[in-house]
């Protein structure tokens, strides 16, 4: 068990620490421009030496354009995660700490919008607001902050049933006080697993949303966005689908390796 | 394909003929005597919408119902008003008033004989603005439709019209239909084509069976199946697999590939419609027309057309119709030159840097996306800043449309060969679709002057000079036409006829399947 | 008893709340109905007309009170873009969708529930390993990039499958699930690989408890052991996930459907929110909802019946 998980914790490691790096340093390094710069002579080209990873229909290198839709894919899916915590954390702690009628107001407010699927309620966001980086990643995290509220709330109920809460209770303990102190450090760990399988969840919206045109505009580059336009020259040219293909089943493979060990290491009730 | 190439290359597609179609040497062989019988299967680019022909202005429906109705007059491949449930038609000689005589014994698919009657019927519809037709304004002058006996129909014009008749030649304002069926016809259209509408499932497929009754002679084909693919190389693949017998729209950079393939034949026209930049007058910058110009040089037509459509078209400075009178051939698309933009933005105030402009472009047109990432570059080396916002289909006419609000933009349109329609309604200040704020009143007063200008000569002179005055002034940035292309199985016959001279409609009343 | 009622009566009540925020949400979508309807080369006038008598310009209560009446009568309104009643339309792309929902939920257990048991035997082991690493691979792609390389597998190279299109099982019922099959595929790969983990660590804890021991020291041969005594406990929790995951599919089927031309709910819907088919939009959006809330329903009152507690005793 210890050996396996510290490989599988290690591998997710890796992968997850990669590609945040290159989303990080990428954008130092390579000039924006070059993720757009066009050679009509070389559409469609399949790797070599100049392209390693081939072209894309306009020419565009694929392996500059995959290594700066890291940046792209991770941002949008990292401020969307961000945005569902900041509204569904408070949200779900209010909710599991006072119970009563707020709690069920909330909770059926949650119902409600769990009853959406995530992404068909992603879609209809993003198709109101219209299609930008920030609305994307107000549509993703909206549709992703009932989920978040969920789980905190009844990590709330639980941990205010624990006997130090009581005690500190006892002890005259104010309200905002006892979240600060007691609630918000003990349900933490189940925030921060759940932020990571969130956030790999995220990056698939955001490809999903991009590859139905409702996401990333062009001509940034986003794996989604590629995958799209990979779809009119797939047996032709696989390799402008399998290039942003593979970017994000390794991100969201990585994520959710490391979210797996995550909840192994910080909430041990969960471990089988 | 290097520009050279590209231009010999579009030089002998265009070759001077009015409609050029180009076939692979199979169907040239196919010299049989069409067979009867059969259900062809056609993968139709475009899903079918509202099947009301009078409500609707979608391309895609017109192209499969132009099986199911008739127009009293139509156009021949020469632009020519000829016949078509008429048997002949006259114009007073004052331009107010136009007579129709009906071809006896007419049927419709519901077994009722045409008279003058369903004339009245389908015109005074179109009329009425409470149908909601799209072209209701082409009866805008029309002060009475008589219908002194069965067989004739007389229109009598508030004021001279010249283009009422083609319009009503075309295949949306002019569509009879039988008396009292208005209401079935958004549903289960009824016409009197070679074809009858049998059933449609939205997003899966138009049924058509043929019509035995049908005027002009039975057509060959028992069945017409349009099964709705919008994904390009997902029809390719249903092409090729024998699933379709034919497709509309291959994907532009696979048609050199598919012409080379012996198992398949192609057909290819000229022009499926045209394309152009627009440029929001009402947007300070481009109420400079040096910023216009600018943008204009900014653009290179040919290599645009290279990038976004793989070369498949041709670059033009005239929307007209290519062949038609009113074509102003004296007018070339101006070359790329960025410097010469510079200066010009200099001239007016825009230092490098100091634009920063919004481009809307819709996914409608996947390949107006492509075009809008390859300008995006060009502006960015003339120091202006392009941005892309990718609408749906939705979006665009909501925002760019109907309320005017956007920079720049880019749009295609039919192929319109109705001078008026295209001149009057694209960029007279009152036009209908004047959705870019122009507002020369050089311009409208050409175009009103056409309107009621009869004599054709002098009619297309002055659509010539309204040509000129758009380009000197950049009222938009004109590209080009692009080509259609049809692909099918070498068990197709009949493939030549299948164009309808508007370049967009398909009519399979010729169309056969080899036994 | 109390507890069916007490069920019932709050799945109508989200019912209720889920019909509000559809109809706010979609009311909120920019968009000119009266255009998308007409086209590009309509008249203004025309326009104004026919958004007077669509009651584009009624009060937001009004709009609402007429849905929601109209809703609960069965009449949906008509779709703008179809012209066809609404009603039909949602039975005809269900009926479409559930034929998809089902086969892909058929793959999937089929291939987790077996995959997920043997993880769990082999707890700790390479297979464990294997069968984990596989099924977190199943997850970490997106369902059109799995549609996108069956379609190229299948479709393409192989020409077994047809790449897209829908076909009515009524009429060709072969001829559908062909059709059906690459989809379903798409949609099954990431669910298998969500019901192999579940059914993993069900098993393992399964296979922790108290009976499972006793029942080994009575000497019960282990198949015995993991199959009916094991599995028969896991599958209420993994039916239960299961039918959980149908609210997944139906935000999944938007894309797949999509990209497979499968004119199913999911297409249908997409088609609504690109061409601004207000009606359409506020009824698919709505009955896909209400069709999430009453699988989740039926699969509390089934968990229900099949507690492994009631049936150990």
């Amino acid at each position: 068990m210890r050996r396996f998980l510290s490989a599988k914790g290690l591998v997710g490691l890796t992968l997850v620490v990669l590609i945040v790096a290159i989303a990080l340093v990428a954008p130092l390094f390579i000039p924006e421009t070059a993720g757009t710069r066009m050679d009509m002579r070389a559409r469609l080209a399949g790797p070599s030496l100049v392209h390693p990873f081939g072209t894309d229909q306009l020419g565009r290198d694929l392996l500059v354009r995959v290594v700066l839709g890291a940046h792209t894919s991770l941002t949008i899916a990292g401020l969307a995660v961000l945005l569902s915590i900041v509204v569904g954390l408070p949200l779900g702690v209010v909710s599991g700490y006072y119970r009563g009628h707020l709690d069920n107001l909330l909770m059926r407010l949650v119902d409600t919008l769990l009853a959406f699927p995530a992404l068909l309620l992603a879609l209809t966001i993003s198709a109101m607001l219209g299609p930008s980086l920030q609305n994307t990643v107000i549509a993703i995290g909206v549709a992703f902050t009932p989920y978040l509220a969920r789980i905190v709330r009844g990590e709330a109920l639980r941990v205010v049933q624990m006997p130090y809460v009581e005690a500190a209770r006892a002890a005259g303990t104010s309200d905002p006080m006892m979240i600060v102190r007691h609630i918000l450090p003990n349900i933490m760990p189940q925030v921060i697993v759940q932020a990571t399988i969130s956030l790999a969840f995220a990056i698939l919206a955001e490809a999903g949303l991009s590859f139905l045109g409702l996401g990333t505009q062009p001509p940034a580059s986003s794996w989604g966005l590629m995958i799209q336009a990979s779809r009119d020259y797939l047996d032709r040219a696989p390799w402008t689908a399998l290039v942003p293909g593979a970017a994000v089943a390794m991100t969201v493979l990585g994520l959710n390796m490391f979210g797996d060990v995550l909840r192994d290491v910080l909430d041990p009730r969960a471990r089988a | 394909m290097n520009r050279r190439e590209l231009m010999k290359s579009t030089a002998v597609l265009m070759g001077g003929a009015a409609f050029f179609s180009t076939f692979t040497p199979s169907s040239l062989l196919a010299q049989e005597t069409p067979s009867k019988g059969g259900t062809l299967v056609w993968g139709h680019s475009e899903t079918v919408q509202n099947l009301d022909m009078h409500q609707t202005g979608t391309a895609s429906t017109s192209r499969v119902l132009q099986n199911v109705h008739c127009s009293l007059i139509t156009v021949d491949k020469d632009f020519n008003l000829v016949p078509m449930l008429a048997e002949s038609f006259e114009e007073g000689g004052d331009g107010l008033s136009y007579t129709f005589k009906l071809k006896p014994g007419v049927k419709f698919h519901n077994g009722k004989t045409m008279t003058s009657a369903d004339v009245k019927y389908s015109f005074e519809r179109v009329k009425n603005p409470a149908t909601g037709a799209v072209n209701f304004e082409v009866f805008n002058d029309v002060s009475a439709i008589e219908t002194p006996d069965d067989l004739t129909v007389v229109i009598k014009m508030a004021k001279v019209n010249a283009p009422f008749l083609s319009r009503i030649a075309e295949n949306g304002a002019g569509v009879i239909m039988p008396e009292g069926s208005g209401d079935v016809q958004g549903k289960t259209p009824i016409g009197a084509g070679p074809f009858k509408f049998v059933a449609y499932e939205p997003g899966v497929r138009v049924e058509l069976e043929r019509f035995d009754e049908y005027f002009d002679g039975p057509a060959y084909l028992d069945k017409v199946i349009a099964r709705e693919i919008t994904e390009p190389t997902v029809r390719l693949t249903g092409l090729r697999t024998g699933e379709l017998h034919m497709i509309n729209d291959i994907p532009a950079d696979r048609i050199e590939e598919i012409k080379g393939d012996a198992k398949l034949q192609t057909v290819t026209w000229f022009p499926l419609n045209w394309d152009f930049v627009n440029l929001n007058h009402d947007f300070e910058p481009f109420k400079n027309q040096k910023v216009r110009l600018a943008i204009d040089y900014i653009i290179d037509k040919e290599m645009l057309l290279q990038g976004a459509l793989w070369g498949l078209g041709r670059t033009t400075a005239s929307p007209s119709y290519p062949t038609s009178a009113s074509y102003n051939s004296a007018l070339a698309n101006r070359p790329q030159d960025i410097e010469k933009a510079k200066a010009l933005l200099a001239e007016a105030g825009y230092g490098p840097g100091d634009l920063k402009l919004v481009f809307k472009a819709t996914t409608n047109y996947p390949y107006h996306i492509e075009a809008a990432q390859i300008m995006v570059e060009w502006f960015k080396m003339a120091g202006v800043e392009l941005s892309i916002e990718q609408l749906t289909w939705a979006d665009w006419l909501s925002q760019v449309w109907v309320n005017k609000d956007f920079q720049i933009s880019m749009m295609n349109f039919f192929t319109l060969w109705e001078p008026d329609f295209l001149y009057y309604s694209l960029w007279h200040s009152t036009g209908a679709f004047n959705y870019r704020h122009i507002n020369d009143p050089a311009i409208d007063e050409l175009v009103s002057k056409a309107r009621v200008t009869v004599d054709p000569a002098a009619r297309a002179d002055i659509y010539k000079e309204a040509q000129q005055r758009i380009f000197d002034e950049v009222h938009d940035v004109i590209l080009w036409f692009r080509n259609g292309t049809i692909g099918a199985q070498p068990a197709v016959g009949g493939l030549d006829t299948i164009v309808h001279p508007n370049g967009s409609n398909l009519n399979f009343h010729k169309v056969w399947l080899k036994a | 008893m109390s507890f069916l009622i007490n069920r019932l009566l709050s799945t109508l009540l989200t019912l209720f709340l889920v019909s509000l925020i559809t109809f706010a949400i979609t009311n909120l979508l920019p968009g000119d109905v009266a255009m998308m309807i007409m086209g590009t080369q309509a008249n203004p006038e025309a326009l104004e007309g026919l958004r007077q008598s669509l009651g584009l310009h009624d009060p937001m209560l009004v709009q609402y009170g007429h849905w929601i009446g109209g809703v609960l009568t069965g009449d949906w309104g008509t779709s703008l873009i179809f012209k066809a009643p609404i009603g039909d339309l949602l039975a005809q792309k269900i009926r479409a969708s559930a034929l998809i929902v089902v086969l892909s939920m058929g793959i999937a257990l089929a291939a987790a529930v077996p995959l997920g048991v043997w993880a769990a035997v082999h707890r700790d082991r390479w297979q464990d390993s294997a069968a984990s690493t596989a099924s977190l691979l199943g997850v970490s792609l997106p369902d059109f990039f799995w549609g996108i390389m069956l379609i190229l597998l299948f479709a393409r190279t192989l020409g077994w499958l047809p790449s897209s299109g829908f076909a009515d099982p009524a009429i060709d019922f072969p001829l559908a699930l062909r059709h059906a099959f690459l989809p379903a595929l798409a949609l099954g790969l990431g669910l298998m690989a969500h019901l192999t983990r579940m059914t993993r660590s069900t098993m393992v804890g399964i296979l922790n408890q108290e009976f499972i021991r006793v029942a080994r020291a009575k000497g019960l041969s282990e198949r015995t052991v993991i199959w009916r005594y094991g599995l028969a406990n896991a599958l209420g929790p993994v039916m239960t996930i299961a039918g959980l995951q149908i609210g997944y599919l139906f935000g999944s089927i938007i894309v797949v459907e999509t990209l497979f031309n499968f004119t199913g709910m999911g297409w249908l819907t997409y088609q609504a929110l690109l061409n601004r088919d207000l009606p359409l939009i506020q009824a698919s959006v709505f009955v896909i909802a209400a069709v999430v809330m009453l699988t989740n329903l039926v699969v509390d009152l089934l968990y229900v019946l099949v507690d492994p507690r009631i049936r150990l005793e």
